[in-house]
């Protein structure tokens, strides 16, 4: 559906222009709903896909815009090479937007955005050597002597770019949504934890969508230098943001096509509505309220087939799924501690995790479990010591560094992201198999289609491993409680774990659960995975682990086999306190 | 030329004195509702507007109409919140859509203000006199501002510390979810606090207008002004909100004596930026994503 959309507007290209040979003023029209929805499109990418509000699109609009007027005036290019270059600075600038902002979060994007526009408004307005200030930059019509020998006019090859521009930008966003690239935004979007366990490393991503987003409204705006001829700071004006925002929201967020209906919506409406000119502003704001308070999903929702591809699950391969995992190294912990203000969390902790075993972490509430696998991970720092994983420190990098050694962990809280299928959210922890550039990911070469194959057969047997098979197209905000775990899992694995480290899988699991989960971890050993479990499930644990380590207030207190752990007396106080008899140990098994 | 800075430091701390207490409300949401309040800044134009209107066309005395501005812009935030901000705040995505809901609402408010007013600067008279310390003049309404606003930081600093409703908003800040745990009634603690940081820029803009001009495109000017103030301060700090309130001000005046006013804006703007790239949780914040 999406191929064929996007099919339609080439033959658009190529229609229309013919179709309105003596229309200038419909032809005008429809290259202006073009830039339109090419400026939603941007909008959308970072609004949409990023869930990143921007007050100021108008920034990289306006700078494509004004790149590509002083590239001809100043300089003395050709204004379609101009055009091909104008995206640059917004690409730059959006990169430096999103870099400041991404670290943060999505409220200071907002602010960051509004506020360059404004810098860039009162650049342009006060740098009068350069921009002529609010007087305009005129730029001449660029006309082509070559194309109109055929016997064609201005507006209708004008028409044709615009429309061959629009489909290009498509068939790069729907190349890269598809790709893992896009896929991680979706995680990204719903947990940057949870993406950075699966080695998506969030900021970087969330800079790639914007500059991205920054290129096509630049883009967008260069586009719009031959429709208007005079460049004023209108072009950084709130308003015009305010516009590429509506279309956005109002064609419908995290669409490919919705921003083009906004687009056709926002340059149609203000000609065949010509008296609202006055409260233009005000019935945006009230359309804008009104989206998003009654219809969030926007235009869209009104014609289902424009919402997009839904990814459907490939079969699954015959036979047993065929897993392998890369052995692992030892993982090891020395002089661990951790303080939280005046709270020491964990202290002095010093333990390994040999390749190939499966090691189970207790300890009674507040012994510091999730801290010390949060310490493993490399999702927290130590106050002291350090960790290694085969001799290389990941105590100090980044949680997706550690991810992207072999190092996987999983969260007590189960983080899924729940508006995609079980298929769609095994496939997107694929990303840390092979990282993929964003050329690659817009090229789509042999050699990567191959891997993209590879990684839906991985993502099947992942799914086919945990039990989900029947589960694989349901969305995975449908699943009850268990089936969320095993689905936790299943991402975890195929994000191509050397060493899986599990934050309580057993809790909340019902009985007949917590044994297909021992099934399962057993397996995975079998398998040649690596495998640390932190659960209070002490009847699970015993009989599941090969070697078990004991926590209790911070510090390590026993390790050995259950057998050892449970006989030893400084456990049994620790769990059932100091006035323990022997006849209670028993408890413990 | 020194008369001239110790002239413009006292100008700018009037200044900074308003610009701290909306970035105060705007922060003090942030930290409770956990969401940016895009249309904080058109409270500011509407308790100065309703100020301007209770003198000029229903002849109140200044203290009166100031009380009017209060209670004007206490109804229209009781208002937003009902529509905008309490609905969609713990939806899915719920900070982003506040974000745009209050944005909706801060340009319907501006637009709605634009069309009935009109875009003219509208004066009205505060407390007239003034004590001048040789050259340097400082008028009573500037004192005014000045004292009114220790007075208001002084008496917010008491609720927030001492009163059940300031404890009940610190426990909110740290976890909403262990505040509920323990019996607040977030909800109303919430909104509670929209309105009370709402009716704060109000009285701010009622007691600005004598000094500064009523003009409908001063809440767009002092909100993106907050928000620089609480990025570089840290989001959801007090006291980063009122240190850099009162440093901006000051920064503001200053620099008018050097550089073009648009320019001065310009540079204030990229501090924002700048800020960010170099120590993006703020001077007096921790990082919250």
């Amino acid at each position: 559906m999406m191929r064929s959309g996007i099919a339609l507007i080439l033959a658009a290209a190529v229609v229309l222009p013919l179709a309105l040979s003596g229309n200038a003023y419909y032809s005008g029209l429809a290259a202006y709903a073009a830039i339109l929805g090419l400026f939603g499109l941007s909008v959308n990418l970072t609004v949409g896909y990023l869930g990143y509000i921007s007050f100021g699109h108008a920034a990289f609009y306006g700078l494509g815009a004004y790149a590509a007027g002083l590239l001809v005036t100043k300089r003395g290019f050709n204004f379609w090479l101009a055009l091909l270059l104008a995206p640059l600075p917004a690409a730059a600038l959006g990169a430096l937007v999103g870099f400041a902002s991404a670290r943060v979060g999505g409220a200071y994007f907002a602010i960051a955005t509004l506020t360059t526009a404004e810098i860039l408004r009162l650049v342009a307005a006060n740098w009068m050597d350069m921009t002529r200030g609010p007087l305009g930059l005129l730029v001449q019509r660029p006309r082509v002597a070559a194309i109109e020998s055929f016997g064609l006019v201005f507006h209708q090859y004008y028409l044709a770019i615009c429309l061959l521009v629009l489909a290009l930008s498509l068939e790069i966003v729907r190349r890269l949504i598809k790709s893992p690239v896009g896929r991680s935004w979706a995680t990204i979007r719903e947990s940057s934890a949870l993406a950075e366990s699966l080695g998506m490393p969030a900021v970087r991503q969330r800079v790639v969508n914007i500059a991205l987003s920054g290129a096509l409204a630049g883009l967008a705006g260069a586009l719009f230098v031959p429709r208007t001829l005079v460049l004023t700071p209108e072009l950084f004006s709130p308003t015009l943001s305010a516009t590429g925002l509506l279309i956005a929201i109002l064609g419908g967020k995290a669409t490919l096509f919705g921003p083009l209906l906004g687009g056709l919506t926002f340059a149609l409406l203000p000609e065949v509505l010509r008296f609202i000119d006055e409260y233009r502003i005000a019935i945006f704001a009230l359309v804008l309220l009104l989206v998003v308070r009654l219809q969030p999903s926007g235009l869209v929702a009104f014609i289902p087939r424009l919402r997009g591809d839904v990814v459907k699950a490939p079969a699954f391969p015959a036979g047993d799924p065929a897993l392998q995992f890369r052995p692992a190294e030892t993982l090891s912990a020395t002089g661990l501690t951790r303080r939280f203000g005046g709270l020491t969390a964990v202290e002095d902790i010093s333990l390994a995790i040999a390749p190939r075993e499966l090691v189970g972490i207790i300890g009674p509430n507040g012994a510091g479990k999730t801290t010390c696998l949060s310490l493993l991970s490399g999702f927290l720092s130590p106050s002291e010591g350090a960790v290694t994983f085969g001799g290389v420190t990941i105590s100090d990098g980044a949680p997706h560094a550690a991810a992207r050694s072999g190092l996987i962990r999983t969260f007590q809280q189960t983080a899924v992201t729940p508006r995609n299928s079980v298929y769609e959210n095994v496939l997107a922890a694929t990303y840390n198999r092979q990282p993929e550039h964003v050329w690659a990911c817009l090229i789509q070469n042999a050699a990567y289609r191959k891997r993209e194959a590879q990684r839906a057969a991985q993502a099947m047997a992942c799914i086919a491993l945990v039990g989900l098979r029947h589960r694989a197209d349901d969305l995975a905000g449908s699943l009850p409680y268990g089936e969320l775990k095993m689905l936790s899992i299943a991402a975890a694995l195929a994000a191509n774990p050397r060493l899986l480290l599990l934050d309580e899988p057993a809790a909340g699991l019902n009985h007949t659960e917590a044994n297909q989960l021992s099934v399962l971890l057993r397996k995975l050993r079998d398998l040649g995975l690596t495998v640390g479990v932190i659960d209070h499930n002490l009847r699970m644990m015993m009989a599941l682990c090969d070697r078990i380590i004991v926590l209790d207030r911070g510090r390590l207190l026993a390790s050995g086999s259950a057998a050892e752990v449970r006989a030893n007396p400084a456990v049994i106080k620790a769990y059932l306190g100091p006035g323990w008899n022997k006849g209670d140990a028993h408890a413990l098994s | 030329m020194t008369e001239l800075i110790a002239q413009q430091l006292l100008n700018g701390l009037t200044q900074g004195m308003a610009y701290a207490l909306v970035a105060l409300g705007l922060t003090m949401i942030f930290g409770v509702l956990h969401v940016i309040n895009f249309a904080h800044g058109e409270f500011y134009m509407l308790g100065g507007l309703a100020a301007v209107l209770g003198v000029t066309t229903a002849g109140l005395p200044y203290a009166l109409a100031i009380a009017l501005a209060v209670v004007t812009v206490s109804i229209v935030a009781w208002l937003v919140d009902r529509i905008a901000v309490a609905p969609v705040l713990d939806t899915r995505d719920g900070p982003a859509t506040v974000l745009l809901t209050t944005f909706a609402v801060s340009l319907l408010i501006h637009q709605a203000v634009l069309q009935s007013w009109g875009p003219a600067p509208g004066r009205i008279d505060g407390l007239p006199g003034a004590i001048s310390f040789g050259s340097i003049v400082l008028g009573y309404q500037r004192l005014l501002v000045l004292v009114a606003g220790i007075a208001l930081l002084a008496g917010i600093e008491f609720v927030l510390r001492r009163m059940a409703i300031g404890r009940k908003v610190r426990a909110i800040a740290q976890s909403a979810y262990a505040a509920q745990v323990v019996g607040i009634d977030i909800i109303t603690v919430r909104r509670v606090t929209f309105i009370a940081a709402a009716a704060l820029a109000g009285l701010t803009g009622a007691l600005l207008v004598p000094v500064t001009l009523f003009s409908p495109a001063m809440g767009q000017h002092v909100i993106i002004n907050a928000f620089v103030i609480v990025v570089i301060g840290g989001m959801g700090s007090p006291i980063g909100a009122v240190v850099c309130g009162l440093l901006l001000g000051v920064l503001e005046a200053l620099a008018s004596t050097v550089v073009p006013q648009e320019i001065g804006t310009a540079i204030i703007y990229a501090l924002l930026l700048a800020a960010l790239l170099v120590r993006p949780q703020g001077l007096f914040g921790s990082v919250r994503t």
